[in-house]
């Protein structure tokens, strides 16, 4: 019952773990604030506070009250004891997003998309970057790649992967970085890895001088999913936190599922190729 | 006009201070009766996002033994461009920068709403931050695991600029080449033995060679940060340093049966300081030690390897059968020391069933601001959460870990100023320090012309993003002649800050003395506070009345009485340290929220309220939430639990009891999202086991004692022979107006 974007803790190992944020959500917040920092007046010091009268309920099997609660849903309230066959639960907002999610399976993402944005951005920093460092950077691109492919990355890793390549083309650098980083907070088994080498490519990336980033510009992104009701432009880190969050909201009933081959035909691109104008 | 609660929480909001008592007395004897001294909370780095700061160094007095920072409360000649030193009297010049100010054109320095401000200072090349990662590998495979991966995450939170580096430890020590290319290497030591920082240093190759006869020297910082093989910037090294760590395996020494590893924590830990020593002495820098099992071989263990001798437990302790205990803990004190001296913090991350020593080990995080995280395992959400944190960053982007914290503070003493300095090493926005002072003033001396008492508190440290700064932070308070004022006083008193600031003094105490003795003094200073300041007909038990400054004050004792802080029964040493060394760090909010837990009601009968922390709260329609800062429990009582059982909350026409069971859930979420240490999550109900957290935190105020004397049956009756709340103020309130004091 506890919020999207939160798993139950380890209750295996650690007794009473708490539960498990995601960095969207963790981020997203300030310093600690104290809402519940009220105590009650003191009572009073001649004897105890004499305690609240509250009915004590003698038929542990009776409904709450309705008459001092929110109302029901069901204005003529229940009869006490005899419920007939329950309705299915209310799930409310999250149904909506899950008819979302389930109309854009067909933006499932691409590995070559994802791949080509990769090494695109590889090549360019091959002419200003020691070559060893590439090497170690493609190594790990070439783990990434194998894993998506043999079906070993779950769905919510390669849609932020893709959103992650997506902001490097763009040179959206500290978006881009940003992703990695939530993906190394909430994924870390699964990126461990190679995840360092991603990281390394967008550091090196962003120090290229302009004329550098052309083999990264003339690269055929990922297809840029223009119908899309969750997943808005991101503008801010801010607002990428909320897609965050939306993005978790919608990853929640397909993450069980055994990750698809993605192997498809590429589509043709969309869109005409991308403006040479570098963005930084 | 503002009342004292109003002008207590403006004075927290804008300088981070609270003091006990916030008028002063004028002479030191009236200040010893008062039984609460003179003292204060004081949060250094307050987090004050409405506080730029400014890129100029502060303006001193030119007195020696003073230099002082201008400050709101100085004289200020505007015309001759001359201030006056209001702890010491000195006239001083303005520099010739300042030659353009007028009373219209003030600097913010000295314009009263600006009583802190933070000044950034450049001092020579900024230095980068530095994170030593001392991990061991005498852990269980799913463990290890788990701390691999998180290490490998905490690259990804660190700045490219920050210098990393990497011992492991077992049975041996190996400190790791963090060299780009080839093989890697490691420098190994064995684990028995202890070495001096010369000798690390030069085993290490950290110190020039000998020329002709000349001793060996530390390198300089520059060729250090260049020449360090083991400590490099993340930028250059975190792919290999991925790898490496991804690659360790277990400590392969083998464990025999009925043995525990050998794990040279000591060693370790005196290989890691005894690194930084000798390559950046004086820079900010964070050992971070990873334990999985207490020390168990040389300088420093705490137990033996064999299991059938188990580690210390208080009994051990008081029947003075605690073999190690005195050696290890001067041991790691010496160490602790010694990083303090160099403005390095070390951080403890304890994650096993069992004892892994913090009792011994405490001093090393407690004396240079470093963290101490206590969990069951590197595999729980707890652990890797609360080390999540401790990178997270603030509205500006930036750490809120800030390093090598020096603070003076100054007070002003008949004319004569006089400076005290500490080194904080390790601070973060919430790290508060309790200061006491003793007023030194002669009994019937005359109360100072003007009246008025000032203290400044000015901390230099290195903020996270490299740049040093200063904050300075003057207030002031008036003096009171206690003979004819005391109502005055007593209406000053803020007797949160007096409960958080005595009960600092009672762990302090606890710490070095025997446990009763600590409870006598607590009792007998709460007596004279009765007895000094409540309103009562003598020998009358039934007429004594506190003022509302006071009110709450004894209940503060009550609870603190019964806390883990005071209280040893039922915690092993371990956690005690462990509790301790949180509740004298944190501000004052969470710090009562470790005295007196808070306790929030949500039940069909109105909005969620904060109820009594009593055992007339519990009742069956209620659910409770519970914080007591290290734990989050929620309660749900006898009726709630069996409508939950029974599943009426998937139920469309009782939406209301679904959003009755959220909504405790919800306001939960908020603390568990921000708090560190992240506390442990207990979702309980009546009769279930765990129930006994919230159980054994209220007052019993029913009991199987006194259960059939109440009459009616409210509220859950506890099991215990504790005093409870109201027996306790019947004793207090007798001893307070008896003549025969």
């Amino acid at each position: 019952m506890l919020m999207n974007g939160v798993v139950p803790g380890n209750q295996e190992r650690g007794w009473n773990d708490p539960p498990q944020f995601s960095y969207g959500l963790q981020v997203a917040h300030g310093p600690q604030r104290n809402l519940l920092n009220k105590r009650p007046p003191p009572a009073l010091t001649s004897g105890a506070g004499a305690p609240p009268a509250a009915p004590p309920s003698s038929n542990p099997l009776a409904p709450p009250p309705c008459a001092v609660a929110p109302p029901l849903l069901n204005p003529a309230g229940p009869p006490p004891g005899a419920v007939a066959t329950p309705p299915p639960p209310h799930l409310g907002q999250m149904r909506t997003k899950r008819e979302a999610a389930i109309s854009q399976s067909e933006s499932e993402p691409e590995v070559e998309g994802v791949m080509s944005v990769l090494n695109g951005a590889l090549a360019a920093c091959r002419r200003a970057v020691k070559a060893q460092v590439c090497n170690e950077v493609a190594k790990r691109l070439h783990l990434m790649e194998d894993s998506w492919r043999s079906g070993r990355l779950s769905l919510p890793v390669r849609r932020r992967m893709d959103t992650l390549s997506a902001e490097l083309q763009k040179g959206r650098w500290d978006a881009a970085d940003d992703i990695h980083r939530s993906l190394m907070v909430d994924h870390v088994t699964e990126v461990s890895q190679w995840m360092v080498g991603v990281k390394r490519l967008i550091a090196e990336t962003r120090n290229l001088s302009p004329e550098l980033l052309e083999p990264l510009q003339k690269v055929r992104g990922p297809v840029e999913d223009s119908a899309e009701p969750v997943r808005e432009p991101v503008k801010e880190p801010g607002e990428l936190q909320q897609s965050l969050q939306l993005v978790q909201k919608e990853e929640e009933p397909d993450s069980a599922e055994p990750a698809q081959n993605p192997v498809e035909p590429v589509q043709d691109p969309v869109e005409p190729v991308q403006d040479p104008v570098s963005e930084s | 006009m503002t009342t004292y609660q109003e002008f207590i929480q403006q004075n927290e909001d804008r300088d981070g201070v609270r003091f006990s008592w916030n008028l002063w007395p004028s002479s030191r004897l009236e200040a010893t009766r008062l039984v609460v001294p003179v003292s204060c909370l004081f949060t250094p780095l307050k987090e004050r996002p409405n506080l730029p700061p400014v890129q100029y160094e502060p303006v001193l007095c030119s007195r020696a033994n003073c230099k002082a920072v201008l400050n709101p409360l100085c004289q200020v000649d505007f015309r001759a461009k001359i201030w006056a030193c209001n702890f010491c009297f000195q006239r001083n010049p303005f520099p010739p920068s300042y030659a353009g100010i007028s009373d219209v054109n003030q600097p913010a320095e000295l314009m009263p709403q600006f009583s802190t401000i933070e000044y950034i200072v450049q001092r020579g090349p900024a230095a980068p931050l530095i994170f030593l990662y001392v991990v061991d590998t005498c852990l269980e495979e799913e463990d290890l695991q788990a701390l691999k991966e998180s290490l490998q995450m905490s690259l990804s939170l660190l700045p490219p600029n920050a210098l990393v580096g990497l011992i492991t430890f077992g049975r041996m020590v190996q400190v790791h080449e963090l060299s780009c290319e080839g093989i890697a290497k490691s420098y190994v030591f064995r684990g028995t033995k202890d070495l001096t920082a010369k000798q690390i240093q030069e085993m290490l190759g950290l110190t020039k060679p000998a020329v002709t006869g000349q001793q060996g020297r530390p390198l300089a910082p520059q060729d250090a940060a260049a020449t360090c093989k083991f400590l490099q910037p993340v930028h250059r090294v975190d792919m290999n340093l991925t790898d490496l760590l991804g690659e360790l395996q277990r400590d392969p020494w083998p464990v025999p049966q009925g043995k525990r590893p050998l794990r040279s924590t000591g060693v370790a830990l005196s290989v890691a300081v005894g690194l930084l020593e000798g390559t950046f002495p004086n820079t900010g820098a964070r050992v971070m030690l990873f334990i999985g099992g207490p020390p168990t071989q040389g300088p420093g263990m705490v137990v033996g390897d064999e299991l059938k001798t188990p580690i210390r437990s208080w009994h051990d302790i008081q029947k003075d059968n605690a073999r190690h205990l005195k050696k290890a803990t001067k041991y790691y004190e010496a160490l602790a020391n010694r990083s303090a001296t160099n403005g390095h913090s070390i951080d403890i991350y304890a994650c096993a069933l069992d004892q892994t020593g913090l009792l011994e080990m405490k001093c090393l995080s407690n004396l240079t601001g470093g963290h101490i995280v206590m969990g069951d395992s590197f595999n729980t959400s707890l652990f890797k959460q609360t080390f999540q944190r401790v990178f997270s960053k603030d509205y500006n982007g930036d750490f809120r870990m800030a390093f090598g914290g020096v603070l003076e503070v100054k007070v002003k003493e008949l004319g004569i100023g006089g400076t005290s300095q500490w080194k904080v090493c390790g601070l973060n926005p919430s790290t508060t320090l309790g200061i006491y002072f003793e007023v030194v003033n002669q009994h019937n001396a005359p109360v100072p012309q003007g009246g008025r008492g000032a203290v400044q508190f000015v901390t230099q440290y290195q903020h996270s993003n490299t740049q040093r700064r200063i904050r300075v932070t003057t207030i002031a308070r008036n003096w009171a002649d206690a003979q004819s004022q005391i109502q005055h006083i007593e209406s000053s008193f803020d007797q949160e800050a007096a409960a958080v600031l005595m009960a600092r003094l009672g762990v302090f105490r606890a710490e070095s003395e025997e446990g009763p003795d600590v409870l006598r003094w607590l009792d007998r200073q709460l007596i004279r506070l009765c007895q000094k300041f409540g309103q009562f007909n003598k020998d009358d038990p039934t007429s004594f009345r506190l003022s509302e400054s006071l009110s709450l004050y004894p209940q503060f004792m009550f609870h603190l009485r019964r806390s883990p802080f005071l209280q040893v029964f039922n915690n092993s040493p371990d956690e005690s340290s462990y509790y301790r060394h949180h509740f004298v760090r944190q501000d004052l909010t969470q710090s009562l929220i470790m005295i007196q837990p808070i306790l929030y009601s949500y039940s069909f009968h109105g909005p969620p309220e904060p109820v009594l922390l009593d055992s007339s709260s519990i009742l069956p329609d209620r659910i409770l939430l519970m914080d007591t800062f290290f734990q989050l429990v929620i309660y749900h009582g006898e009726t709630i639990a069996q409508w939950r059982k029974a599943g009426y909350q998937e139920m469309a026409e009782y939406e209301n009891f679904k959003q009755l069971l959220q909504a405790p859930l919800d306001d939960a979420q908020e603390i568990l999202q921000t708090r560190f240490p992240m506390p442990r999550y207990i979702d309980t109900e009546h009769g279930g086991s765990q129930a006994r957290f919230l159980l054994s935190k209220v007052n019993p105020s029913q009991t199987h004692n006194n259960l059939y004397a109440w009459g009616q049956e409210t509220g859950a009756p506890i099991l215990t022979d504790d005093v409870s709340l109201q027996v306790f103020m019947d004793h207090l309130k007798k001893l307070a107006v008896s003549s025969s004091a």
